[in-house]
């Protein structure tokens, strides 16, 4: 996405005092039918939900940042917000350099249309030109292992497929900052392999990169630092196996097989 | 070093237009490829694609026109002129509508995920409906030649009258789309709308046939001096009113900027609301 070369240790990201607040529906989908019948009884609408609160935090370049967290802590409202598709509330974020904003997961948002168109439509979206996303298509097919698929429209894919799609995208296309969040937890045991074969060698590059997993045991291998997420507060950030282990006896699951095979 | 984007809380109203301007002509090819993958999708790009495309609003028209002539309306070859050249016209808008009002809430994956003007979406639906409407122009053409409507170089007003039509759909789907993601069930509602204002406009009646008593509807349908201006351009070769043109113009650009307000300044909370 950008030629610039960024030198290790550069500031890439820096969050400051970021908080998150927002007002939704309680309804899933509102209509106007319950809107005008709930009209004069005062039932509630909306609930403000506080997703993000004072978090602080830097992510140099040359470096992975893993983000840890049970459910509902807040990691993908933070990386929404590092991408720019969220404002923030309070704070402030600076991003010195091209995110990859999650644009893997924006892939397949219609799914009458095939892999292919959708890979398309997700990198115009995102800001790319045809051509940079022509010369990546095929290392993104080919990583992806589609086949023919590629060309069969989304809605037929598994959700092994989709995964691997999503991923592909996000790794090849090479921004500066690149986001990698739980993407990569579908797949077979082979294609997962693969993928953090991917992430170990991205993290050479001289990129900044911020993944979000479950899996205790990859991020403890890959990152350099770990930041713990819990309802929507920072509460430790630091060296990944402090922050891992930490985590890890807050979830009551220490050493437990599950937790550390998944990536 | 300076940052390359900072997020800070907004404040309520417009974003920095100019930036925005310049993120969504940067995304223009968004539009474009969009538009071709979904009518390729909807089998528009082949040869029986393109006859239903010609088949289907012929087939309307002729269904409306058996409709007037039951109820004993005109029922000449200039009538059935002006029926099918505003039927036409009148399914630019109203397509435009049913593919925009759920453009925002369709494309939900896209904006969870991806940092890009959210208006792309109903403005994508609308070039979709006019690469829908194109081939009903030649169909007219046609028509009129066979049927031996006058000619002169005042079909010309069509161009404007035309643009004038989409201004005012672009408008209509970016404001629906927006509505449409705090009420889901507009699309419902849609097809109500629709036929009522198919009904309202001058398009199984002229505009000189309306009762002076009914003179209302005029002033408060918007498509009524587009119809009219079309009508008089396309069917009799004559030159629109200026009033009608200027009416019209009001309407669509009134519609324009207020649905533009209106889903700019609500577009950052898409994320959260979709």
């Amino acid at each position: 996405m950008s030629n610039t070369v960024h030198t290790s240790g550069e500031i890439a990201v820096s969050v400051q005092h970021l908080g998150l607040t927002y007002t939704t529906t309680i309804d899933r989908r509102p209509t106007l039918k319950s809107r005008l019948k709930s009209m004069g009884r005062g039932t509630k609408q909306t609930q403000v939900i506080r997703a993000l609160d004072d978090i602080m935090l830097d992510v140099p370049y040359g470096s992975v940042l893993g983000v840890v967290g049970a459910n509902g802590a807040g990691k993908s409202t933070l990386m929404r917000v590092i991408s720019g598709i969220l404002p923030p509330s309070q704070g402030r974020v600076e991003v010195y350099g091209k995110v990859s904003t999650l644009l893997a997961l924006g892939v397949g948002f219609s799914p009458s249309l095939s892999g292919r168109a959708n890979v398309r439509l997700g990198g115009l979206a995102a800001g790319m030109s045809r051509q940079e996303i022509e010369d990546h298509f095929e290392e993104i097919a080919d990583f992806a292992e589609l086949g023919d698929s590629i060309d069969a429209p989304m809605r037929t894919y598994s959700s092994g497929m989709y995964a691997r799609l999503a991923f592909s995208v996000a790794v090849t296309v090479r921004p500066d900052i690149l986001i990698v969040d739980e993407a990569l937890s579908t797949g077979d045991a082979r294609f997962k392999e693969k993928s953090l074969e991917k992430i170990k060698e991205l993290r050479s590059d001289a990129r900044a990169l911020i993944l979000v997993s479950h899996a205790l045991g990859t991020v403890k291998d890959i990152c350099n630092e770990v930041a713990w997420l819990h309802k929507g507060k920072l509460i430790q950030r630091g060296k990944p196996d402090e922050v891992v282990d930490a985590y890890a006896d807050f979830l009551h699951v220490r050493k437990s097989a599950v937790i550390d095979e998944d990536i | 070093m300076t940052p390359v984007d900072v997020f800070v809380p907004f404040h309520k109203g417009l974003p920095p237009l100019r930036k925005y301007w310049r993120t969504l002509w940067e995304r223009r090819a968004f539009i474009t490829e969009y538009s071709r993958s979904e009518l390729h999708e909807q089998h528009y790009d082949s040869v029986f694609g393109q006859i239903w495309l010609i088949l289907n609003p012929l087939l309307l028209s002729a269904v409306y026109f058996i409709l007037i002539v039951i109820i004993g309306g005109h029922s000449d070859k200039v009538r059935y002129a002006h029926l099918t050249a505003c039927l036409f016209l009148f399914y630019l808008v109203a397509n435009t509508l049913t593919g925009g009002v759920k453009s925002v809430t369709s494309g939900q994956r896209l904006i969870l995920n991806t940092a890009f003007p959210r208006i792309m979406l109903p403005i994508s639906a609308t070039v979709i409906a006019i690469f829908r409407f194109i081939p009903t122009i030649l169909i007219f053409a046609i028509l009129r030649t066979v049927l031996g409507l006058p000619v002169g170089w005042e079909l010309l007003w069509a161009i404007p009258i035309v643009v004038i039509t989409i201004v005012f759909a672009l408008g209509l789907a970016i404001l629906i789309s927006c509505i449409n993601v705090y009420f889901r069930d507009i699309a419902n509602f849609l097809p109500y709308l629709t036929r009522t204002f198919l009904y309202l406009s001058p398009v199984l009646w002229e505009a000189s046939d309306l009762k002076p008593k009914l003179q209302t509807i005029e002033m408060i349908n918007p498509l009524f001096p587009i119809l009219d201006s079309w009508s008089r351009t396309v069917v009799h070769a004559q030159q629109p009113h200026l009033s009608s043109m200027l009416i019209a113009s009001a309407w669509a650009l009134l519609l324009f900027i207020f649905g533009t307000y209106f889903f700019l300044s609500r577009e950052r909370e898409f994320a959260v609301r979709v």
